[in-house]
């Protein structure tokens, strides 16, 4: 086989809309169990994309479609527009990192990392070899590490030889299977910054598998979301966050009051809706979206705000009256759980800062959540997933 | 009273102390001795200095000569066969048959080595595969009493000792070390040769060095399927000793069949340093 | 039951037993894979509490230990002895000569009574290990009723140390149908194993009888150590192993089966051979070969000395002796024991050649057994 050397220049590499590798309609089953179900997205050149969710969502599934370790009981998978469905993993120009490095402990660092260069047939010349170590291993930092034997590696520094064993191939794609789940909090972050900078110096396709929220949203330029086998939504870390289309994704990114509501009228991108204490608010709504009908609301909790009871409002601002039951001061915001008359439990986040100027509020204190008009968003009528 | 922890490590070794030093220890010091003595006139040991016995040890050169062949050929040949067994045990089969046929690999064990080589003294036997063999036109082929007989019979009695140190080595072997190394560009022949032998060689070492010394000292099958014509060191030894009762040439064929072993341990140990490549692997044995 | 570091499991044990009790396997064989030397108990008396306890006298004690050969009793005479001297058996079986005297050479054997070979007796009194018997213990021993031939080894210096037990011969069983006939010659065993007999012949892994035989093909004397003859008998034996089929005392199976054609073999097993496959003969060597005859002793060492005379007097009394005899097969010196036995067995050939066929066979001799040029002969025979 060979791994089409790719060009380590960035500029020629990221062209917008250009896909690397694309489900078309990819369904996985074992036994009983789908654990992908019509996947369907395009992974665009020089992108860094994860698949966030649950255990069991099948966002490992899909990376390990993609690496070759699984076949698609259904549907394709195409890399660079071929379908690489029946293509073993050693013949697809991609590398991964896994989750616990899976190096090899027989060999040392550089062995570890010149492994993949030594596949290539015909043969590459040992000093190419040697250097292209040497460089990967430069570029992780662990210039000096090539002959030590893998165990005598800290879990950073084995992430670390684990990565250079991938990108020394320069694969089209590198694929990392919660790279970072086996570090401590500290190098979590150190890495991830890391790994963001090598993506851009290196302009390589990467997909990231993941659990961790904060760790998609911190690095990706987009993000699948998954859950029980399918795609709930894929975005950026700001669409997802501020339009999540689903309760699912909503919760999931973030923190969201959903609410339950009467959608009456829709004009442009903004909605009228009825909140189940009769009070009407003014949520954004998406492209197309058609009332009257039943909807739900996503808010979250810092765009709503808390005034004293009686309290003048702000022009086109809703008020619902509500009663403290905790608060707890979290230094940079204080979190507020109310309960809404008519409504139910709800979360206000008021910055530090405002509670500074504004004064904060007791418990069991009777007050008005202010909900300004055109925030909260009205999810997707179709979106039942979770 | 306190007693340190050094006291008590002390404490809990002189058991085993004590084990090796009268079960093991003791009667190597009794064999050493014995062999630089002689054979008294109605057999048995005469106390005395002579390096005579040594001097005679190439009168059992066959001996040396068919157990030094025949050992690393049977255990070569047990290797052979164990290897595809063992990784087809512990990497293809389906989880739930694994006990039953682990189960059927020491089946045999269960009844005395004795028994079963007597068993194949049947099926090699004249009316046994030879006659079979007749039956293609193969006429008149002896196959018992025959150094084959014997490496097939101590293929099939020592397999099992090959199988499982092998089998535990792949039992254990991280499958993703071969995913990654598909993912770097592997075919699947080619990963056996480069992680899956290689991180499995503590068991083949193992297996080899458990089968190759026991062989080193074997004697009942070379009595039993060779017929008394396929002679080991082990069988010189249980001759000297118990029919011409020439306990002081027994005892020096025993001590270079010792020092042979220990140089075999010698080799072993630092091929398993080579190969026990993570910390955790080099202590099978 | 003893269970002192056996290499061999007790199913595994049992089931060689019963082969041998079958007659497929030679006591020496047997001894040699189950149990090499290691003494086996084979009567069931570890639990004395059980036994019938009446009329038992104080001075015999309640056991006595007997080492003898695999299959070369009565047990229900040991019941009988039991009942009526309240003193049960323990039977070791060996299965050389060798091994029993290696084993009292090591001392503290345990052993009452033990059943030596004409030939290695006079070992044992050299070694100063059995000492001449109190015969007025034993007054069913009879000396006039015995065959001089086999009780003149059991005295030495004129003191009785051993009393004839039973006597036999190693002679030649041949598969007349393969042979074509009787082989009844050293010098056709020999040559024809070279030659029309390639690779179907046996010979004993027992250095006493494959040399003695290989001496007296030459016209030597079967016990010779003299180093011109054993040099012509290692000749001989060095230029035929090729050519044998196997060194092995284990040669029932071999012959059973058709694999091997002719062998070296000892009185019972021609008999048991021949009982089953009536063209199995057997034949002594007309240009000699071995007779030899066991006897009873007691080692000085005895723990139970007065219950070991109790035990050959009793094994010695004629009724007694002739049950025994029923039982094993093998031949009996004495002539009051004969008197009882059956015709047909007195008239087998096997088990009682004529004269003739017996004169030229000779006793193995004591320097026989111990010379040390005699078993690196063998050794060097075996390692070739």
């Amino acid at each position: 086989m060979t791994k089409e050397p790719l060009s380590t220049d960035a500029t020629t590499q990221v062209r917008a809309g250009d896909t690397i590798a694309e489900f078309v309609s990819t369904s996985k089953q074992y036994g009983a169990v789908l654990a992908a179900d019509r996947l369907s997205l395009r992974i665009r050149r020089g992108e860094f994309l994860s698949f966030l969710g649950p255990s069991g969502c099948g966002k490992t599934t899909a990376l390990r479609m993609l690496a070759g370790f699984e076949s698609p009981t259904d549907g394709g998978v195409l890399i660079d527009r071929k379908d690489v469905s029946k293509v073993p993993a050693y013949k697809r120009p991609v590398n991964m990192v896994f989750q616990q490095y899976a190096l090899f402990p027989h060999m040392t660092v550089a062995q570890n990392v010149g492994y993949g260069l030594r596949q290539q047939r015909p043969r590459m010349p040992k000093a190419e070899i040697a250097a292209k170590v040497q460089k990967a291993l430069a570029t992780v930092r662990l210039e000096a590490f090539g002959p030590r034997r893998i165990w005598e590696m800290s879990g950073g520094q084995q992430q670390r030889v684990a990565l250079a064993r991938a990108i020394v191939n320069e694969p089209k794609i590198l694929l990392l299977d919660e790279p970072m789940a086996a570090l401590d909090a500290k190098l979590r972050s150190e890495m991830q910054h890391e790994l963001l900078a090598l993506q851009r110096s290196l302009g390589i396709t990467f997909v990231l598998v993941t659990h961790d929220q904060e760790e998609a949203l911190a690095m990706s330029d987009r993000i699948c979301i998954m859950g029980k086998g399918r795609i709930a939504q894929v975005g950026t870390p700001q669409d997802l966050y501020d339009r999540p289309r689903s309760r699912y994704v909503a919760d999931f990114v973030g923190k969201a009051n959903i609410l339950e509501a009467q959608l009456t009228r829709v004009q442009g991108d903004t909605g009228t809706a009825t909140l189940a204490n009769g009070i009407a608010v003014h949520p954004q709504v998406f492209a197309g979206d058609t009332a009257p009908r039943k909807a739900e609301i996503a808010i979250r909790p810092e765009v709503l705000s808390l005034a004293a009871a009686g309290a003048p409002l702000p022009e086109g601002t809703a008020a619902l009256p509500a009663r403290i039951t905790h608060r707890t001061f979290l230094g940079d915001h204080t979190e507020y759980l109310l309960v809404a008359e008519g409504i139910g439990p709800l979360q206000v986040n008021v910055p530090r800062q405002a509670e500074r100027v504004l004064g904060g509020h007791d418990v069991e204190a009777m007050v008005q959540i202010l909900w300004p008009a055109g925030t909260g968003l009205v999810l997707a009528a179709e979106a039942t997933t979770a | 009273m306190a007693i340190t922890r050094r006291q008590a490590r002390a404490l809990l070794l002189t058991p085993a102390g004590l084990w090796y030093a009268a079960l093991l220890l003791l009667p190597l010091a009794v064999v050493l001795i014995f062999s630089f003595g002689e054979r008294s006139p109605i057999g048995g040991y005469a106390p005395g200095f002579t390096l005579e016995q040594y001097a005679n040890l190439p009168s059992r050169f066959a001996a040396f000569r068919n157990t030094l062949t025949l050992a690393p050929l049977g255990t070569v040949a047990a290797l052979l066969i164990a290897y595809p067994l063992a990784y087809f045990l512990a990497l293809r089969v389906d989880p739930k048959w694994k006990t039953l046929l682990l189960v059927l690999v020491i089946v045999p064990f269960w009844t005395s080595i004795l028994i079963r080589s007597y068993a194949w003294i049947f099926l090699l036997g004249g009316k046994g595969i030879p006659a079979l063999l007749a039956q293609f036109g193969l006429e008149d082929i002896r196959l018992l009493n025959t150094p084959f007989a014997v490496l097939l019979g101590i293929v099939y009695g020592y397999l099992p000792l090959m199988v499982f140190p092998i089998y535990v080595a792949l039992e254990k072997l991280d499958k993703r070390l071969l995913e990654a190394a598909a993912d770097l560009g592997t075919p699947p022949w080619r990963s056996f040769l480069q992680i899956t032998l290689p991180l499995s060689m503590p068991g083949v070492l193992t297996g080899s060095m458990l089968v190759f010394i026991l062989l080193m000292g074997e004697f009942l099958i070379p009595s039993i399927l060779g017929g008394g014509k396929v002679f080991f060191i082990g069988n010189a030894m249980v001759d000297l000793f118990l029919q011409s009762r020439n306990w002081a040439f027994g005892s020096a064929v025993a001590v270079a069949l010792v020092v042979i072993m220990l140089i075999t341990v010698a080799i072993y140990s630092r091929l398993i340093k080579r190969f026990g490549a993570s910390r955790d692997d080099v202590g099978l044995m | 039951m003893t269970d002192d570091s056996k290499p061999i499991s007790r199913k595994a044990f049992i089931e060689e037993l019963r082969r041998y009790q079958k007659g497929s396997v030679t006591r020496r064989h047997f001894l040699g894979v189950t149990g090499l030397g290691t003494a086996m108990a084979v009567m069931g008396g570890s639990m004395p509490a059980l036994l019938p306890g009446r009329a038992r006298a104080a001075d015999l004690g309640n056991r006595v230990v007997l080492a003898t050969w695999p299959n070369y009793h009565d047990p229900a005479n040991f019941d009988d002895f039991a009942d009526k001297f309240g003193v049960y058996t323990q039977v070791n079986v060996f299965g050389s000569n060798e091994e029993m005297l290696a084993k009292i050479q090591a001392g503290g054997s345990g052993w009452d009574v033990f059943v030596p070979t004409n030939y290695a007796i006079q070992t044992y009194v050299d070694a100063d290990l059995i000492e001449p018997l109190d015969l007025s213990k034993i007054p069913n021993y009879d000396p006039a009723s015995f065959d001089p031939r086999f009780a003149v080894a059991g005295t030495i210096d004129g003191k009785v140390y051993a009393v004839p037990k039973n006597w036999g011969t190693t002679g030649i069983a041949f598969n007349s149908k393969k042979t074509g006939g009787v082989v009844d010659s050293w010098k056709t065993f020999f040559d024809g194993a070279r030659d029309q007999f390639d690779g179907r012949v046996m010979v004993h892994d027992y250095q006493l009888t494959t040399i003695g035989n290989a001496l007296v093909y030459f016209g030597h004397s079967f016990n010779s150590v003299d180093p011109s003859d054993l040099a012509d008998a290692e000749k001989l034996l060095l230029d035929v192993k090729p050519h044998l089929y196997a060194i092995s005392s284990d040669y029932q199976p071999a012959m059973r089966n058709g694999d091997a054609w002719l062998t070296m073999c000892w009185t019972g097993d021609g008999k048991q051979m021949h009982t089953d496959m009536p063209e199995i003969g057997f034949a002594l060597g007309k240009e000699g070969g071995e007779i030899w005859s066991d006897y009873y002793a007691i080692p000085k060492d005895a723990p139970h000395r007065e219950a070991a005379y109790a035990l050959i007097n009793f094994l010695l009394d004629p009724q007694v002796n002739a049950k025994e005899a029923l039982a094993h097969g093998y031949p009996v010196a004495d002539k009051r024991v004969n008197d009882l036995l059956p015709e047909e067995l007195l008239d087998d050939p096997i088990l009682y050649p004529a004269a003739e066929a017996l004169a030229p066979l000779e006793f193995g001799a004591a320097v026989t057994l111990t010379d040390p040029n005699r078993a690196e002969l063998m050794a060097r025979f075996k390692s070739a």
